[in-house]
């Protein structure tokens, strides 16, 4: 009933708070899906003015739990249309803006941090939902539960989905070394 | 499969593979203030629509109606109390005859 009669003052507020403590979780779960600032700009801002129109209604039904995983659903949801848009009409081919490599120097990859470069290459290879959470996992820091529900799985279907993607990086990564 | 990255060695690098991504200072501002221009938007338009509304003579139909049915219904409600009460005091004088009428 509290819920209820909050005013819009009152949910401003709590919306005003929900984004300052999780815009830098959006932008770089944003950056590492579409690979480049000016698109993760766009998909952040995207991705907090949906949450602003349904916020009301996902605070009443989150039932008092984190709003984290609700707002990197949106992201995530957003950013499957942005590549569903990109892959209609491709203006650069998607692996130019490998978001990964991006971040980390030439200097950085070349001075003894071969494992490093073979962790990052490996990470491409790997399917999209595997890679998405492990962006969840490691660069957002969520546990599996809160990846579960951003990715609308279960609890042991994340699980499973994490256990197979840092396998399969192991493989890939093991492979690349017995070839380098 | 190598033996070194078994067991959690793979996720520290995970962990420097990934790094968070701070965002760019304006991005912040910028979004509050699209947030903010929408906000203040609903709301006057809210209050804008409520007025505009009232002040078009299309929209006087249903308030008119709501009026003259609440009075209608009221007037209804009294006619029908009233009505109850005459017939129940009619009541009770056809039964004090009765009972008159019994008694003689």
């Amino acid at each position: 009933m509290e819920e209820l009669s909050k005013t819009k003052a009152q949910l401003d507020a709590e919306f005003s708070e929900l984004y300052r403590s999780h815009l830098r979780d959006v932008y770089s779960y944003s950056y590492y899906r579409v690979g480049n600032h000016h698109d993760a700009e766009d998909l952040t801002e995207q991705t907090f003015l949906q949450a602003y129109r349904h916020f009301e209604r996902a605070q009443r039904e989150s039932d008092g739990r984190p709003l984290r995983p609700w707002l990197i659903r949106i992201a995530h949801n957003l950013a499957a249309n942005h590549y569903r848009y990109r892959l209609r009409r491709p203006q650069a081919p998607l692996e130019e803006s490998a978001p990964v490599a991006a971040l980390h120097s030439t200097e950085e990859l070349v001075a003894g941090r071969d494992e490093l470069a073979r962790v990052l290459d490996g990470v491409k290879r790997l399917p999209d939902d595997r890679r998405e959470a492990l962006i969840m996992r490691f660069s957002l820091g969520m546990d599996n539960r809160e990846i579960a529900r951003a990715l609308g799985r279960s609890d042991g279907a994340t699980k499973v989905l994490i256990h197979r993607a840092i396998k399969q990086l192991e493989e890939i990564v093991a492979l690349a070394e017995e070839h380098g | 499969m190598s033996s070194g990255h078994e067991a959690g060695g793979l996720e520290p690098l995970l962990a420097r593979v990934f790094p968070p991504v701070e965002p760019p200072a304006d991005l912040s501002t910028r979004v509050m203030d699209k947030l903010q221009s929408i906000s203040d938007h609903a709301a006057g338009e809210l209050e804008g629509w409520e007025l505009a509304a009232m002040r078009d003579p299309r929209n006087w139909v249903r308030p008119a109606l709501a009026l003259v049915g609440g009075t209608a219904a009221g007037a209804g409600l009294v006619l029908l109390r009233l009505h109850q009460r005459h017939r129940g005091r009619g009541g009770a004088d056809d039964g004090a005859t009765q009972v008159d009428g019994s008694e003689h």
